[in-house]
Protein backbone atom coordinates (compact mmCIF):
# COMPACT_ATOMS: atom_id res chain seq x y z
CA UNK A 1 0.00 0.00 0.00
CA UNK A 2 2.65 2.42 1.23
CA UNK A 3 4.46 1.38 -2.18
CA UNK A 4 2.20 1.97 -4.78
CA UNK A 5 1.13 5.70 -2.21
CA UNK A 6 5.31 6.17 -3.18
CA UNK A 7 4.81 5.85 -6.87
CA UNK A 8 2.04 7.31 -7.35
CA UNK A 9 3.46 10.59 -6.10
CA UNK A 10 6.65 10.35 -7.76
CA UNK A 11 4.61 9.65 -10.86
CA UNK A 12 2.34 12.99 -10.11
CA UNK A 13 5.79 15.19 -9.63
CA UNK A 14 7.37 13.60 -12.52
CA UNK A 15 4.01 14.74 -14.99
CA UNK A 16 3.44 17.72 -12.98
CA UNK A 17 7.15 18.47 -14.14
CA UNK A 18 6.75 17.84 -17.61
CA UNK A 19 3.69 19.66 -18.47
CA UNK A 20 5.14 22.74 -17.02
CA UNK A 21 8.42 21.72 -19.45
CA UNK A 22 5.60 21.14 -22.23
CA UNK A 23 2.96 24.24 -21.66
CA UNK A 24 4.88 27.34 -22.70
CA UNK A 25 6.17 25.34 -26.01
CA UNK A 26 2.69 23.76 -26.79
CA UNK A 27 1.78 28.11 -26.39
CA UNK A 28 4.68 28.97 -28.73
CA UNK A 29 4.04 26.51 -31.01
CA UNK A 30 -0.13 26.98 -31.22
CA UNK A 31 0.08 30.36 -31.46
CA UNK A 32 1.90 30.78 -34.33
CA UNK A 33 -0.73 28.89 -36.05
CA UNK A 34 -3.71 31.30 -34.78
CA UNK A 35 -5.52 33.94 -36.37
CA UNK A 36 -5.12 37.81 -35.09
CA UNK A 37 -8.42 37.55 -33.51
CA UNK A 38 -7.83 34.00 -32.14
CA UNK A 39 -4.95 36.13 -30.36
CA UNK A 40 -6.67 39.68 -29.87
CA UNK A 41 -9.60 38.07 -27.70
CA UNK A 42 -7.87 36.42 -24.76
CA UNK A 43 -6.19 33.54 -24.19
CA UNK A 44 -7.45 30.30 -26.96
CA UNK A 45 -5.69 27.16 -25.25
CA UNK A 46 -6.80 23.73 -27.96
CA UNK A 47 -6.60 24.09 -31.58
CA UNK A 48 -9.83 22.66 -33.33
CA UNK A 49 -11.84 23.00 -30.37
CA UNK A 50 -11.02 26.99 -28.76
CA UNK A 51 -9.73 27.80 -32.45
CA UNK A 52 -9.28 27.29 -35.99
CA UNK A 53 -5.28 26.94 -36.95
CA UNK A 54 -4.21 28.53 -39.70
CA UNK A 55 -0.69 28.03 -41.42
CA UNK A 56 -1.13 31.58 -42.93
CA UNK A 57 1.51 33.28 -41.09
CA UNK A 58 3.81 30.45 -41.37
CA UNK A 59 3.74 30.73 -45.70
CA UNK A 60 3.77 34.38 -45.38
CA UNK A 61 6.97 33.97 -43.23
CA UNK A 62 8.31 31.49 -46.07
CA UNK A 63 7.61 33.80 -49.18
CA UNK A 64 6.27 37.82 -48.59
CA UNK A 65 8.82 38.33 -45.44
CA UNK A 66 11.49 35.57 -46.82
CA UNK A 67 13.83 38.00 -47.15
CA UNK A 68 14.32 39.62 -43.94
CA UNK A 69 13.83 35.93 -42.24
CA UNK A 70 16.60 33.91 -44.58
CA UNK A 71 19.16 36.07 -43.97
CA UNK A 72 19.12 35.78 -40.17
CA UNK A 73 18.65 32.46 -40.95
CA UNK A 74 21.38 31.60 -42.50
CA UNK A 75 23.77 34.23 -40.69
CA UNK A 76 23.02 32.31 -37.48
CA UNK A 77 23.79 28.89 -39.47
CA UNK A 78 27.21 30.41 -41.50
CA UNK A 79 28.11 32.17 -37.80
CA UNK A 80 27.40 29.07 -35.79
CA UNK A 81 28.80 26.15 -37.84
CA UNK A 82 32.14 27.96 -38.70
CA UNK A 83 32.91 29.39 -35.17
CA UNK A 84 31.39 25.53 -33.67
CA UNK A 85 34.32 23.59 -36.15
CA UNK A 86 37.16 26.09 -35.38
CA UNK A 87 36.05 25.67 -31.45
CA UNK A 88 36.10 21.63 -31.47
CA UNK A 89 39.13 21.99 -34.08
CA UNK A 90 41.54 24.29 -32.20
CA UNK A 91 39.97 22.89 -28.72
CA UNK A 92 41.01 19.17 -29.86
CA UNK A 93 44.62 20.51 -30.54
CA UNK A 94 44.79 22.21 -27.44
CA UNK A 95 43.25 19.31 -25.28
CA UNK A 96 45.07 16.69 -27.10
CA UNK A 97 48.85 18.96 -26.38
CA UNK A 98 47.68 19.12 -22.54
CA UNK A 99 46.90 15.72 -22.09
CA UNK A 100 50.11 14.23 -23.78
CA UNK A 101 52.81 16.30 -23.75
CA UNK A 102 54.63 18.13 -20.81
CA UNK A 103 54.29 22.16 -20.59
CA UNK A 104 55.83 24.98 -18.57
CA UNK A 105 55.30 28.27 -19.45
CA UNK A 106 57.12 30.22 -16.68
CA UNK A 107 55.20 28.95 -13.11
CA UNK A 108 52.60 27.25 -15.17
CA UNK A 109 52.62 23.37 -15.71
CA UNK A 110 49.57 21.35 -17.81
CA UNK A 111 47.10 21.51 -14.89
CA UNK A 112 47.71 25.30 -14.20
CA UNK A 113 47.20 26.04 -18.22
CA UNK A 114 43.97 23.74 -18.11
CA UNK A 115 43.00 25.62 -15.18
CA UNK A 116 43.32 28.86 -16.93
CA UNK A 117 41.95 28.26 -20.25
CA UNK A 118 38.55 27.04 -18.68
CA UNK A 119 38.28 29.81 -15.80
CA UNK A 120 37.92 31.97 -19.41
CA UNK A 121 34.36 30.84 -19.78
CA UNK A 122 33.51 32.74 -16.08
CA UNK A 123 34.24 35.87 -17.41
CA UNK A 124 30.93 37.97 -17.95
CA UNK A 125 31.07 38.89 -21.64
CA UNK A 126 30.05 42.45 -20.52
CA UNK A 127 33.34 43.25 -19.17
CA UNK A 128 35.08 41.97 -22.26
CA UNK A 129 32.48 44.07 -24.62
CA UNK A 130 33.75 46.90 -24.47
CA UNK A 131 36.94 46.72 -25.42
CA UNK A 132 36.01 44.30 -28.14
CA UNK A 133 33.48 46.82 -29.04
CA UNK A 134 36.39 49.74 -29.97
CA UNK A 135 39.00 47.10 -31.07
CA UNK A 136 36.26 46.25 -33.73
CA UNK A 137 35.55 49.93 -34.59
CA UNK A 138 39.03 49.80 -35.12
CA UNK A 139 39.25 46.82 -37.07
CA UNK A 140 36.48 47.18 -39.05
CA UNK A 141 35.18 44.06 -38.19
CA UNK A 142 31.83 45.23 -36.62
CA UNK A 143 28.86 44.18 -37.94
CA UNK A 144 30.61 41.32 -40.05
CA UNK A 145 30.65 37.25 -39.83
CA UNK A 146 34.19 37.33 -38.98
CA UNK A 147 34.23 39.47 -36.21
CA UNK A 148 31.59 37.30 -34.48
CA UNK A 149 32.97 33.83 -35.36
CA UNK A 150 35.94 34.90 -33.89
CA UNK A 151 34.23 35.90 -30.44
CA UNK A 152 32.03 32.92 -30.49
CA UNK A 153 34.66 30.56 -31.43
CA UNK A 154 36.39 32.33 -28.30
CA UNK A 155 34.22 32.29 -25.67
CA UNK A 156 33.31 28.55 -26.89
CA UNK A 157 36.88 27.39 -26.73
CA UNK A 158 37.41 26.92 -22.71
CA UNK A 159 34.29 24.38 -23.28
CA UNK A 160 35.51 22.67 -25.92
CA UNK A 161 38.86 22.43 -24.23
CA UNK A 162 37.15 21.16 -20.93
CA UNK A 163 34.84 18.85 -22.47
CA UNK A 164 37.06 17.00 -24.72
CA UNK A 165 40.53 16.71 -22.57
CA UNK A 166 38.15 15.02 -20.36
CA UNK A 167 37.61 12.13 -22.61
CA UNK A 168 41.20 12.29 -23.66
CA UNK A 169 41.89 11.44 -20.23
CA UNK A 170 39.77 8.62 -20.62
CA UNK A 171 41.63 7.01 -23.49
CA UNK A 172 45.20 5.11 -22.19
CA UNK A 173 47.99 6.73 -24.49
CA UNK A 174 49.07 3.24 -24.37
CA UNK A 175 47.22 2.61 -27.92
CA UNK A 176 48.87 5.81 -29.52
CA UNK A 177 52.52 4.72 -27.50
CA UNK A 178 51.95 1.47 -29.83
CA UNK A 179 51.36 3.11 -32.80
CA UNK A 180 54.56 4.79 -32.61
CA UNK A 181 56.25 1.85 -32.06
CA UNK A 182 55.01 0.25 -35.11
CA UNK A 183 56.51 3.91 -36.89
CA UNK A 184 52.99 5.51 -37.19
CA UNK A 185 53.84 9.33 -37.75
CA UNK A 186 52.22 11.62 -35.29
CA UNK A 187 49.92 12.82 -38.10
CA UNK A 188 48.92 9.16 -38.91
CA UNK A 189 48.31 8.62 -35.03
CA UNK A 190 45.94 11.58 -34.65
CA UNK A 191 44.15 11.04 -37.85
CA UNK A 192 43.76 7.44 -38.14
CA UNK A 193 43.72 6.89 -33.69
CA UNK A 194 42.97 9.32 -31.69
CA UNK A 195 40.45 11.61 -34.13
CA UNK A 196 38.04 8.29 -34.68
CA UNK A 197 38.14 7.25 -31.20
CA UNK A 198 37.30 10.69 -29.90
CA UNK A 199 34.61 10.88 -32.87
CA UNK A 200 31.40 10.81 -30.69
CA UNK A 201 32.61 13.54 -28.36
CA UNK A 202 33.38 15.44 -31.31
CA UNK A 203 30.45 15.44 -32.27
CA UNK A 204 29.09 16.34 -29.31
CA UNK A 205 31.49 19.34 -28.30
CA UNK A 206 30.85 20.67 -32.12
CA UNK A 207 26.73 20.44 -31.46
CA UNK A 208 27.16 22.34 -27.61
CA UNK A 209 29.56 24.74 -29.21
CA UNK A 210 26.82 25.30 -32.06
CA UNK A 211 24.12 25.52 -30.14
CA UNK A 212 25.81 28.01 -27.45
CA UNK A 213 26.94 30.33 -30.86
CA UNK A 214 23.34 29.96 -31.72
CA UNK A 215 21.33 31.42 -28.77
CA UNK A 216 23.78 33.96 -27.76
CA UNK A 217 22.54 37.54 -27.65
CA UNK A 218 24.83 40.20 -26.19
CA UNK A 219 27.43 40.10 -28.04
CA UNK A 220 25.28 39.91 -30.95
CA UNK A 221 23.45 42.85 -29.99
CA UNK A 222 26.78 44.95 -29.63
CA UNK A 223 28.53 43.67 -32.61
CA UNK A 224 26.04 43.46 -35.38
CA UNK A 225 23.85 46.02 -37.24
CA UNK A 226 22.06 44.30 -40.10
CA UNK A 227 23.96 42.59 -42.31
CA UNK A 228 24.60 40.05 -40.13
CA UNK A 229 21.66 40.07 -37.61
CA UNK A 230 21.38 36.58 -36.27
CA UNK A 231 18.03 34.94 -35.04
CA UNK A 232 18.05 36.04 -31.18
CA UNK A 233 18.08 40.06 -32.49
CA UNK A 234 15.60 39.38 -35.11
CA UNK A 235 13.30 38.02 -32.79
CA UNK A 236 14.12 40.71 -30.34
CA UNK A 237 14.12 43.68 -32.98
CA UNK A 238 10.83 42.16 -34.67
CA UNK A 239 8.74 41.98 -30.95
CA UNK A 240 10.00 45.83 -29.91
CA UNK A 241 8.58 46.72 -33.57
CA UNK A 242 5.79 44.79 -34.11
CA UNK A 243 4.27 44.72 -30.71
CA UNK A 244 1.43 42.17 -29.96
CA UNK A 245 1.59 40.77 -33.48
CA UNK A 246 2.17 37.17 -31.71
CA UNK A 247 1.39 35.03 -34.59
CA UNK A 248 4.43 36.25 -36.39
CA UNK A 249 7.28 35.96 -33.63
CA UNK A 250 6.12 32.90 -32.23
CA UNK A 251 6.83 31.05 -35.80
CA UNK A 252 9.91 33.01 -35.86
CA UNK A 253 10.46 31.92 -32.51
CA UNK A 254 9.97 28.80 -32.89
CA UNK A 255 12.37 28.28 -36.32
CA UNK A 256 14.48 29.56 -33.61
CA UNK A 257 14.32 27.07 -31.00
CA UNK A 258 14.03 24.01 -33.97
CA UNK A 259 17.76 23.69 -34.11
CA UNK A 260 18.74 23.33 -30.36
CA UNK A 261 15.40 20.81 -29.50
CA UNK A 262 16.72 18.44 -32.36
CA UNK A 263 20.35 18.56 -31.44
CA UNK A 264 19.12 18.05 -26.81
CA UNK A 265 17.40 14.68 -28.53
CA UNK A 266 20.76 14.22 -30.69
CA UNK A 267 23.16 14.59 -27.89
CA UNK A 268 21.45 13.35 -24.72
CA UNK A 269 23.05 9.79 -24.72
CA UNK A 270 25.90 11.81 -24.22
CA UNK A 271 24.72 14.06 -21.52
CA UNK A 272 24.52 11.60 -18.55
CA UNK A 273 27.99 9.34 -19.86
CA UNK A 274 30.38 12.46 -19.53
CA UNK A 275 29.45 15.02 -21.54
CA UNK A 276 29.72 17.12 -18.31
CA UNK A 277 32.06 15.53 -15.57
CA UNK A 278 30.84 15.71 -12.50
CA UNK A 279 32.57 15.33 -9.37
CA UNK A 280 36.14 16.69 -10.45
CA UNK B 1 55.54 10.74 -28.00
CA UNK B 2 58.45 12.21 -27.49
CA UNK B 3 59.35 12.37 -31.14
CA UNK B 4 57.13 15.54 -31.49
CA UNK B 5 59.86 18.52 -30.94
CA UNK B 6 59.18 21.20 -28.47
CA UNK B 7 57.69 23.83 -31.14
CA UNK B 8 55.29 21.46 -32.70
CA UNK B 9 54.20 20.70 -28.87
CA UNK B 10 53.85 24.14 -28.69
CA UNK B 11 52.15 24.92 -32.13
CA UNK B 12 49.10 22.61 -30.73
CA UNK B 13 48.11 24.72 -27.78
CA UNK B 14 49.32 28.14 -29.31
CA UNK B 15 46.26 29.21 -31.12
CA UNK B 16 43.57 28.87 -28.24
CA UNK B 17 46.44 30.20 -26.10
CA UNK B 18 47.15 33.74 -28.36
CA UNK B 19 42.89 33.47 -29.44
CA UNK B 20 42.52 33.62 -25.34
CA UNK B 21 44.77 36.45 -24.41
CA UNK B 22 43.91 38.42 -27.48
CA UNK B 23 39.94 38.20 -26.49
CA UNK B 24 40.29 37.76 -22.97
CA UNK B 25 43.30 39.45 -20.95
CA UNK B 26 43.87 42.05 -23.58
CA UNK B 27 40.14 43.59 -23.28
CA UNK B 28 40.20 42.68 -19.57
CA UNK B 29 43.46 45.34 -19.18
CA UNK B 30 41.56 47.64 -21.45
CA UNK B 31 38.42 47.40 -19.53
CA UNK B 32 40.62 48.40 -16.80
CA UNK B 33 42.07 51.82 -18.42
CA UNK B 34 38.23 52.91 -18.72
CA UNK B 35 37.49 52.40 -15.45
CA UNK B 36 39.76 55.00 -14.28
CA UNK B 37 39.57 56.62 -17.34
CA UNK B 38 37.06 59.54 -19.12
CA UNK B 39 36.16 58.53 -22.93
CA UNK B 40 35.99 61.33 -24.96
CA UNK B 41 35.71 61.35 -29.28
CA UNK B 42 37.76 63.84 -30.98
CA UNK B 43 37.18 63.44 -34.78
CA UNK B 44 35.75 59.98 -34.49
CA UNK B 45 39.02 58.49 -32.98
CA UNK B 46 38.55 57.59 -29.03
CA UNK B 47 40.73 59.51 -26.68
CA UNK B 48 40.85 57.74 -22.87
CA UNK B 49 42.09 60.11 -20.21
CA UNK B 50 43.20 59.23 -16.78
CA UNK B 51 40.36 59.89 -14.67
CA UNK B 52 41.00 58.29 -11.47
CA UNK B 53 38.53 56.64 -8.63
CA UNK B 54 35.53 59.26 -10.24
CA UNK B 55 33.63 56.16 -12.08
CA UNK B 56 33.78 54.49 -8.77
CA UNK B 57 32.69 57.18 -6.91
CA UNK B 58 30.08 57.74 -8.88
CA UNK B 59 29.00 54.23 -8.85
CA UNK B 60 29.29 53.92 -5.00
CA UNK B 61 26.47 56.57 -5.17
CA UNK B 62 24.21 55.53 -7.73
CA UNK B 63 21.37 53.98 -6.54
CA UNK B 64 20.45 52.56 -9.45
CA UNK B 65 23.86 50.48 -9.58
CA UNK B 66 22.55 49.56 -5.96
CA UNK B 67 19.18 48.97 -7.45
CA UNK B 68 20.82 46.29 -10.14
CA UNK B 69 23.17 44.88 -7.48
CA UNK B 70 20.14 44.07 -5.48
CA UNK B 71 17.66 42.60 -8.15
CA UNK B 72 20.98 41.01 -9.86
CA UNK B 73 21.59 38.90 -6.11
CA UNK B 74 17.42 38.15 -5.96
CA UNK B 75 17.77 36.61 -9.38
CA UNK B 76 20.72 34.45 -8.35
CA UNK B 77 19.98 33.80 -4.85
CA UNK B 78 16.07 32.57 -5.54
CA UNK B 79 16.37 30.99 -8.98
CA UNK B 80 19.86 29.11 -7.92
CA UNK B 81 18.10 27.81 -4.74
CA UNK B 82 14.93 26.57 -6.47
CA UNK B 83 16.59 25.03 -9.28
CA UNK B 84 18.83 23.31 -7.13
CA UNK B 85 15.76 21.39 -5.39
CA UNK B 86 13.58 21.12 -8.07
CA UNK B 87 16.30 19.39 -10.06
CA UNK B 88 16.86 17.24 -7.13
CA UNK B 89 13.97 16.04 -6.40
CA UNK B 90 13.65 15.22 -10.15
CA UNK B 91 16.74 13.51 -10.73
CA UNK B 92 15.68 11.21 -7.28
CA UNK B 93 12.91 10.33 -9.06
CA UNK B 94 14.27 9.35 -12.00
CA UNK B 95 17.27 7.71 -10.58
CA UNK B 96 15.10 4.67 -9.50
CA UNK B 97 14.53 4.41 -13.25
CA UNK B 98 10.66 4.04 -13.07
CA UNK B 99 8.70 3.29 -16.40
CA UNK B 100 9.38 6.04 -19.39
CA UNK B 101 12.97 7.65 -17.47
CA UNK B 102 14.27 7.68 -20.43
CA UNK B 103 11.13 9.92 -22.21
CA UNK B 104 11.36 12.29 -18.72
CA UNK B 105 15.07 12.73 -18.97
CA UNK B 106 15.04 13.84 -22.70
CA UNK B 107 12.35 16.20 -21.89
CA UNK B 108 13.72 17.30 -19.08
CA UNK B 109 16.81 18.71 -20.61
CA UNK B 110 15.09 20.62 -23.54
CA UNK B 111 14.63 23.38 -21.94
CA UNK B 112 18.13 24.12 -21.38
CA UNK B 113 19.71 24.45 -24.23
CA UNK B 114 16.62 26.50 -26.17
CA UNK B 115 17.38 29.93 -27.50
CA UNK B 116 17.18 32.65 -24.60
CA UNK B 117 15.12 35.25 -26.21
CA UNK B 118 12.56 32.47 -27.59
CA UNK B 119 11.96 31.60 -24.17
CA UNK B 120 11.87 34.90 -22.49
CA UNK B 121 9.57 35.82 -25.56
CA UNK B 122 7.17 32.98 -25.10
CA UNK B 123 6.97 33.62 -21.04
CA UNK B 124 6.28 37.46 -22.41
CA UNK B 125 3.30 35.84 -23.39
CA UNK B 126 2.33 33.78 -21.25
CA UNK B 127 2.50 36.48 -18.35
CA UNK B 128 0.68 38.48 -20.41
CA UNK B 129 -2.31 40.46 -18.42
CA UNK B 130 -4.76 40.59 -21.44
CA UNK B 131 -4.41 37.67 -24.17
CA UNK B 132 -2.03 35.88 -21.46
CA UNK B 133 -3.11 31.80 -20.54
CA UNK B 134 -1.92 32.69 -17.04
CA UNK B 135 -4.45 35.81 -16.52
CA UNK B 136 -7.19 33.40 -18.55
CA UNK B 137 -7.12 30.45 -16.84
CA UNK B 138 -7.06 32.36 -13.11
CA UNK B 139 -9.59 34.46 -14.35
CA UNK B 140 -12.02 31.94 -15.05
CA UNK B 141 -11.69 30.42 -11.40
CA UNK B 142 -12.27 34.01 -10.04
CA UNK B 143 -8.82 35.05 -9.38
CA UNK B 144 -8.19 39.09 -10.05
CA UNK B 145 -5.24 39.84 -12.85
CA UNK B 146 -2.05 40.29 -11.55
CA UNK B 147 0.27 42.56 -13.35
CA UNK B 148 3.13 39.70 -13.64
CA UNK B 149 5.22 41.92 -15.92
CA UNK B 150 3.63 45.51 -15.20
CA UNK B 151 3.43 45.63 -11.08
CA UNK B 152 6.62 46.18 -10.09
CA UNK B 153 6.61 44.04 -7.07
CA UNK B 154 5.86 41.11 -9.40
CA UNK B 155 8.04 41.84 -11.86
CA UNK B 156 10.89 40.46 -11.02
CA UNK B 157 9.77 37.11 -10.10
CA UNK B 158 8.07 36.24 -13.08
CA UNK B 159 11.97 36.73 -14.38
CA UNK B 160 13.13 34.76 -11.88
CA UNK B 161 10.32 31.80 -12.62
CA UNK B 162 11.56 31.72 -16.66
CA UNK B 163 15.08 31.53 -15.33
CA UNK B 164 14.11 28.52 -13.47
CA UNK B 165 11.72 27.06 -16.41
CA UNK B 166 14.81 27.26 -18.39
CA UNK B 167 17.60 26.02 -16.24
CA UNK B 168 16.47 23.36 -13.98
CA UNK B 169 17.59 20.60 -16.41
CA UNK B 170 21.04 22.20 -16.06
CA UNK B 171 20.98 21.28 -12.29
CA UNK B 172 18.86 18.09 -12.88
CA UNK B 173 21.07 16.98 -15.52
CA UNK B 174 24.27 17.43 -13.41
CA UNK B 175 22.78 15.94 -10.41
CA UNK B 176 21.10 12.74 -12.03
CA UNK B 177 24.75 11.98 -12.96
CA UNK B 178 26.25 12.81 -9.74
CA UNK B 179 23.55 10.08 -8.48
CA UNK B 180 24.36 7.89 -11.49
CA UNK B 181 28.32 7.70 -10.50
CA UNK B 182 27.87 6.50 -6.72
CA UNK B 183 28.46 2.99 -6.52
CA UNK B 184 25.22 0.38 -6.05
CA UNK B 185 26.79 -1.58 -3.18
CA UNK B 186 27.09 1.67 -0.60
CA UNK B 187 22.86 2.11 -1.09
CA UNK B 188 22.82 -2.15 -1.26
CA UNK B 189 24.30 -1.98 2.54
CA UNK B 190 22.26 0.81 3.60
CA UNK B 191 19.94 -1.87 2.87
CA UNK B 192 21.14 -4.59 4.41
CA UNK B 193 21.84 -2.78 7.26
CA UNK B 194 17.97 -1.51 7.15
CA UNK B 195 17.99 2.04 6.35
CA UNK B 196 15.23 3.90 5.94
CA UNK B 197 14.57 5.90 2.38
CA UNK B 198 15.35 9.21 4.47
CA UNK B 199 18.46 7.83 6.32
CA UNK B 200 19.64 6.48 2.68
CA UNK B 201 19.26 9.93 1.72
CA UNK B 202 20.88 11.84 4.83
CA UNK B 203 23.86 9.66 5.17
CA UNK B 204 24.31 8.34 1.85
CA UNK B 205 23.30 9.77 -0.72
CA UNK B 206 23.55 13.60 0.55
CA UNK B 207 27.23 13.27 1.39
CA UNK B 208 28.12 11.75 -2.09
CA UNK B 209 26.39 13.76 -3.91
CA UNK B 210 27.66 17.12 -2.62
CA UNK B 211 30.80 17.38 -4.75
CA UNK B 212 28.58 17.91 -7.94
CA UNK B 213 26.16 19.60 -5.98
CA UNK B 214 28.59 21.97 -5.51
CA UNK B 215 29.86 21.99 -8.81
CA UNK B 216 26.59 22.61 -10.41
CA UNK B 217 25.88 25.57 -8.26
CA UNK B 218 29.02 27.20 -9.30
CA UNK B 219 28.51 26.69 -12.73
CA UNK B 220 25.04 27.91 -12.75
CA UNK B 221 25.55 30.68 -10.29
CA UNK B 222 28.42 32.09 -12.32
CA UNK B 223 26.04 31.99 -15.45
CA UNK B 224 22.97 33.53 -13.70
CA UNK B 225 25.08 36.54 -12.70
CA UNK B 226 25.34 37.22 -16.24
CA UNK B 227 21.51 37.12 -17.00
CA UNK B 228 20.52 39.56 -19.44
CA UNK B 229 18.70 38.49 -22.80
CA UNK B 230 15.51 37.08 -20.98
CA UNK B 231 15.19 40.08 -19.19
CA UNK B 232 15.77 42.20 -22.18
CA UNK B 233 12.92 40.88 -23.95
CA UNK B 234 10.12 40.24 -21.11
CA UNK B 235 10.56 43.61 -19.14
CA UNK B 236 13.56 45.55 -20.68
CA UNK B 237 14.81 46.35 -17.04
CA UNK B 238 11.22 47.63 -16.31
CA UNK B 239 8.91 48.32 -15.03
CA UNK B 240 10.80 51.43 -14.23
CA UNK B 241 14.39 49.80 -13.32
CA UNK B 242 12.67 46.52 -11.04
CA UNK B 243 13.98 44.05 -13.38
CA UNK B 244 17.36 45.68 -14.44
CA UNK B 245 20.32 43.10 -13.59
CA UNK B 246 23.76 44.36 -13.67
CA UNK B 247 24.75 43.60 -17.32
CA UNK B 248 21.51 44.91 -18.52
CA UNK B 249 22.40 48.20 -16.67
CA UNK B 250 26.09 48.06 -17.83
CA UNK B 251 24.68 47.61 -21.37
CA UNK B 252 22.23 50.77 -20.99
CA UNK B 253 24.97 53.37 -19.78
CA UNK B 254 27.52 52.06 -21.84
CA UNK B 255 25.68 51.49 -25.49
CA UNK B 256 22.42 53.23 -24.88
CA UNK B 257 24.01 56.54 -23.25
CA UNK B 258 27.18 55.65 -24.84
CA UNK B 259 29.38 56.21 -21.57
CA UNK B 260 31.78 53.57 -22.44
CA UNK B 261 33.84 54.40 -19.07
CA UNK B 262 30.58 54.50 -16.60
CA UNK B 263 29.58 50.89 -18.12
CA UNK B 264 32.78 49.35 -17.91
CA UNK B 265 32.82 50.60 -14.22
CA UNK B 266 29.51 48.74 -14.15
CA UNK B 267 30.63 45.57 -15.94
CA UNK B 268 34.02 45.41 -13.45
CA UNK B 269 31.72 45.74 -10.33
CA UNK B 270 29.84 42.56 -11.65
CA UNK B 271 33.22 41.10 -12.41
CA UNK B 272 33.66 41.07 -8.59
CA UNK B 273 30.64 39.38 -7.78
CA UNK B 274 31.42 36.52 -9.86
CA UNK B 275 34.44 36.06 -8.32
CA UNK B 276 34.00 36.25 -5.01
CA UNK B 277 31.23 33.38 -6.13
CA UNK B 278 33.72 31.48 -7.67
CA UNK B 279 36.07 32.18 -4.25
CA UNK B 280 33.18 31.25 -2.00
CA UNK B 281 32.37 27.82 -3.72
CA UNK B 282 36.15 26.88 -4.26
CA UNK B 283 36.49 27.01 -0.91
CA UNK B 284 33.41 25.33 -0.19
CA UNK B 285 34.93 22.43 -2.20
CA UNK B 286 38.26 22.41 -0.34
CA UNK B 287 36.74 22.22 3.04
CA UNK B 288 34.58 19.42 2.74
CA UNK B 289 37.64 17.73 0.93
CA UNK B 290 39.52 18.57 4.35
CA UNK B 291 37.01 16.68 6.10
CA UNK B 292 36.88 13.94 3.69
CA UNK B 293 40.52 13.45 4.65
CA UNK B 294 39.97 13.82 8.49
Amino acid sequence: MKRVFSLAASYTVLIVWAFIVIAPLFWLITTSFKDKLDVYLGPKFIPWVDFIPTSRWWIRIFTVEKDSLLKPYANSLIIGLTSAFLSTFLGLMAAYALSRFRFRFGFMKNEDILFWIVSQRIMPPIIVVFAIFIMYQALGLLDTHVGLILIYTVFNLPLAVWILSNFLGQIPPSIEEAALVDGASPTTILFRIVIPMLLPSLTATFLLCFVFSWNEFLFALILTYSRTQTMPILIASQHFQRGPQWWDISALATLAVLPPVVITIVLQRYFIRGLIPVGK
Amino acid sequence: MSNLGQREKRLLISPTVILLLFFTLFPFVFTLALVFGKVSFIGGKIAIQFAGVSNWVRLLHDQRFWNAVLVTLKIVGIAITAEYCIGLVLALLLYKKPLGCGFFRVLYVVPMLLTPIAVGYTWRMIFDVGRGPITGILQRVGVKPIGWLVDPHISLYSIIITDIWQWTPFMFLLLYAGLEAIPKDYLEAADVDGATAWRKFVYVIMPLLAPPSIAALLLRSVECFKIVDIIYIMTGGGPGQATESLTLFGYNVGFRAFDLAYGATIAFSLFFMVLIATMFFTMLTKSLRAIRLE
